[in-house]
């Protein structure tokens, strides 16, 4: 089976070398793109001088588009496997071969790596695992599918649901909404403990601010991509 | 409705088609997306030929002023013009999207082809 590992990086010139060596070292035998989405750090310059094959956004379109560009790069290339990975060193390629376990096997359409199954390494704030707790429960209500880390972007799909999602993605905070797309289509969907370090350079693209903002907009981006759901349910194992 | 608000009326109406036919000559305006701006100035002005149609909509839905049901006519119209602003908007975001990672995949085969040759 071929393995993409996609990662997508808007101004990681700290830690997007550090990142591509992770996956060297403990997965060599998986193909990697970055997704430099309009960097205006040396990025780009970096991926270049070190030969690493990327996509370069024109301009900026966020996670959601910056990671669908990855999964159209996945479908166009024939992968049977996609494998998010983020860009700022917070993921470790140690746990790639575990989380793509269940896809090879085909016991899972999407696995999860998740922080909170054995609660070991990063765990992030009290009000943070509040939001995601919170969430969590919200696509347990709307699907039926206990997931934990709902926000984890470190997450592997099958050839099936990388064509749903080069066909469809949210563009901004994806993840919970990808999730429950997923087990909208009737995916089956399976959490494996990885841990997490804290982020090692640059600034996350969630601040306390954006927050409240962030559990609003995603709050209703769940029940609404619930509510037009139920046309395409069931689809993927049809 | 008194005479010299119909009188008023009519000639904003008059202004406001002039205004519009002459950006649509002009193509500064493309007609798909001006479709609700015409239908609107049709609307008011048949509210200013036919200001008996004023009274009767105020009646029957409790508005004590008809000038007040106007002025209610005007801003729906303008709610709804601006719903489907958004929804084009809303539209153009995602074919813009498509476009830019369309672009991102065929730039990397292309530095690819030119890296070979």
């Amino acid at each position: 089976m071929r393995s993409l590992v996609m990662i997508p990086a808007y101004n990681e010139e700290c830690n997007i070398l550090n990142t591509i060596a992770d996956i060297r070292r403990h997965a060599p035998e998986m193909d990697y793109i970055v997704i430099n989405d309009c960097s205006t750090d040396h990025t780009e310059e970096i991926l270049k001088e070190n030969g690493i094959p990327y996509l370069n956004h024109p301009v900026n379109l966020g996670i959601g588009g910056g990671v669908q560009s990855g999964y159209r790069y996945a479908k166009d290339n024939g992968y049977d496997i996609a494998i998010q990975f983020d860009g700022d060193g917070q993921h470790e390629a140690q746990y790639l071969h575990t989380l793509i376990a269940p896809i090879e096997t085909d016991a899972a359409d999407f696995a999860i790596g998740s922080r909170f199954l054995e609660n070991e390494g990063f765990q992030s704030s009290f009000l943070r695992r509040f939001g995601i707790n919170f969430l969590s429960g919200m696509i347990h209500l709307l699907c039926g599918i206990r997931v934990n880390d709902v926000t984890s972007g470190m997450r592997a799909v099958n050839r099936s649901l990388i064509e749903a999602f080069a066909q469809d993605y949210a563009q901004d905070y994806p993840e919970p909404e990808a999730i429950l797309a997923a087990g909208l289509k009737g995916a089956r969907i399976l959490e494996i403990p990885v841990q997490m370090r804290e982020r090692q350079g640059g600034t996350s693209s969630i601040n306390a601010l954006r927050s409240v903002y962030y559990m609003i907009k995603v709050t209703l981006a769940l029940f609404f991509s619930a509510m037009s759901a139920p046309r395409d349910r069931r689809k993927l194992h049809e | 409705m008194s005479k010299t608000l119909q009188i008023a009326m009519l000639l904003a109406v008059l202004l406001y088609f002039i205004l519009l036919i002459r950006m649509l000559k002009k193509k500064t305006l493309n007609l798909k997306y001006t479709l609700l701006w015409l239908f609107s100035g049709v609307l008011m002005l048949l509210l200013a030929t036919f200001p008996g149609f004023l009274d009767w909509f105020s009646k029957l839905v409790g508005i004590y002023e008809p000038t007040n049901a106007l002025f209610a006519i005007i801003f729906f119209c303008v709610i709804i013009i601006l719903m489907s602003l958004t929804a084009i908007v809303s539209k153009l975001n995602e074919k813009n999207k498509r476009l830019i990672q369309s672009v991102a995949l065929l730039e990397k085969r292309v530095r690819e082809l030119e890296e070979r040759t």
